[in-house]
């Protein structure tokens, strides 16, 4: 029955998929559009196969660039939401702050990290960072700042003290609006990652992007743009499952439930 | 249990300093070790706040609480507390949310208890569940469980049937008054309900508008174990009519 489901839900998004892609292959090839202005689905394709071990190779360091900025991220986030969470001066001090880091264009700033951290991979991780950590510290704050008040007067009654405060109620309390921030930083990364390597890297997906469009190699360009994509999905199924294995009580967990039992 | 005796002497609290809103009017009252207590009075007589003091929550403005023998400064430990939401924990399983207080307290051991206890308030199926999974009332139960845990000297109530429905609050009325008998905890509801506050005691307290007072103080004398059937009796009723006819004096009830 599953599986049934699963097919019909992906027929109409393959089949879309399927006409654009053949439109977009007719177009090309009938109107003799040259390669290096668009090249058609199978050319891009073709170069994907022929250049499958490079390609696999510029997205490894994407990853590694975008992975430990985003752990980093994510740390970073934690404990600064934490304390701004916990201490009202902390608030104060540090929140104004924040709001100025972010409303800075970081594509403007990137150059600067090349000053800052030089050129390669710690340049790019610390702008993945920069591009990742507002969400999850937001997010962190304002989970560690909804936790019922009689479940916290509860706990304080059984003699509670601060961290068991924290560890008991206000991080699991905080659990689905931390992963909701993480989820967007782990949609951004990737990005912060390839306009990093735009910018202060000889290696990478960005900079293979860079260097195909400089070399008119259209081809290769959409090649690194379609193992990008494939690589972005495929970290938000991730993050989504991680998720659900991490919030199985959760509503948003319950639902999909519910509305699965009703389609089947 | 020993120690589980409350005495209160000469307390008042006062929100929001000299001229601000009197909570509770100097008030003295002693509660046996054993004994189950029922305070019954009108919204925002301070019944709520006089539990808060009660359990070391918050500081009396003037005046002593004590518990056995020691005088309350601080949250008191040996407390289980059932309030009006059950206040489970969403992201816990049953058996979790009731096991919290050895959690917190660091006791260790006390699963199997945990476990008679689920039972003798008939949720025993449900330790592994959500709960969300759980009607109001079993969600209730949970609750209790959860503040019987450590075995506390007192269990403190406060409203707690007041948002389910008649009947499961009857059957709830029926389980607290075999508790008190089985778990031999000294007993503090709090409640609306008068024909609940009566069931459910060895001695009513009768409390008055803002600020709250004792207006009268009243033995039960239903032997127990009750059947609900015992409301009817005019024994009953007679407490019934006397708690009522304060309301009406101090025109809280018009009838």
């Amino acid at each position: 029955m599953k599986a049934k489901n699963f097919l019909a839900g992906m027929m109409w998004p393959l089949l879309s998929g399927a006409f654009g892609l053949a439109l977009w292959e007719g177009l090309v090839k009938g109107f003799g559009v040259p390669v290096f202005l668009l090249p058609a689905p199978t050319d891009v394709a073709e170069t994907i196969v022929a250049k499958w071990s490079y390609l696999l190779s510029q997205l490894a360091i994407t990853v590694m660039a975008a992975g430990l900025g985003l752990i980093m991220s994510v740390a970073l986030g934690l404990v600064a939401g934490a304390a701004i969470a916990g201490s009202r001066l902390v608030d104060r001090l540090l929140t104004p702050w924040l709001v100025v880091a972010h409303a800075i264009p970081k594509v403007v700033i990137a150059p600067l990290f090349l000053v800052w951290f030089g050129f390669g991979l710690q340049s790019e991780m610390f702008f993945v960072v920069a591009f990742t950590f507002f969400p999850v510290i937001v997010n962190t704050v304002t989970g560690l700042k909804s936790a019922d008040p009689e479940q916290l007067l509860m706990v304080r009654a059984m003699g509670a003290s601060r961290l068991q405060v924290l560890h008991k109620i206000q991080f699991p309390n905080a659990l689905p609006s931390i992963c909701a921030g993480i989820k967007l930083a782990v949609s951004l990364a990737p990005v912060g990652a390839v306009i990093g390597e735009f910018v202060a890297s000889n290696a990478g997906l960005g900079h293979l992007l860079i260097r195909a469009v400089g070399d008119t190699d259209t081809s290769l360009a959409f090649a690194a743009v379609t193992v990008f994509s494939i690589f972005g999905v495929l970290l938000w199924r991730a993050a989504e499952w991680v998720e659900r294995l991490v919030l199985p009580w959760h509503p948003s967990q319950r639902e999909t439930l519910m509305l699965r039992d009703a389609t089947t | 249990m020993a120690g589980g005796a409350i005495r209160l002497e000469r307390v008042e609290k006062t929100y929001g300093g000299a001229g601000g809103v009197q909570a509770i009017a100097p008030l003295s009252v002693e509660m046996r070790a054993g004994e189950a207590v029922s305070i019954v009075g009108p919204s925002g007589c301070g019944k709520s706040t006089l539990m808060r003091l009660i359990a070391g929550l918050d500081a009396p403005t003037r005046g002593t609480i004590s518990i056995g023998s020691t005088p309350v400064d601080g949250p008191v430990p040996d407390i289980g507390i059932v309030f009006q939401r059950d206040l489970l924990l969403e992201w816990r399983s049953v058996m979790g949310n009731v096991m919290l207080p050895a959690e917190i307290k660091r006791q260790a051991g006390l699963e199997t208890r945990a476990g008679e206890l689920l039972k003798e308030l008939d949720v025993a199926g449900f330790a592994g569940a959500y709960p969300w999974q759980l009607s109001g009332g079993m969600r209730q139960r949970v609750a209790i469980a959860r503040a019987l845990l450590t075995k506390p000297a007192l269990l403190f109530l406060d409203e707690p049937f007041s948002a389910l429905d008649a009947l499961t609050r009857d059957q709830m009325n029926v389980l607290l008054q075999r508790l008190q008998t089985t778990q031999q905890v000294t007993t503090l509801l709090i409640t609306h309900s008068i024909a609940e506050a009566i069931f459910c005691a060895d001695r009513v307290l009768v409390m008055s508008g803002r600020p709250g007072a004792i207006l009268d103080d009243i033995r039960v004398p239903f032997e127990r174990p009750r059947r609900l059937a015992v409301r009817e009796t005019p024994e009953f009723t007679a407490i019934g009519r006397r708690i009522r006819e304060h309301f009406e004096k101090a025109g809280v009830l018009v009838g």
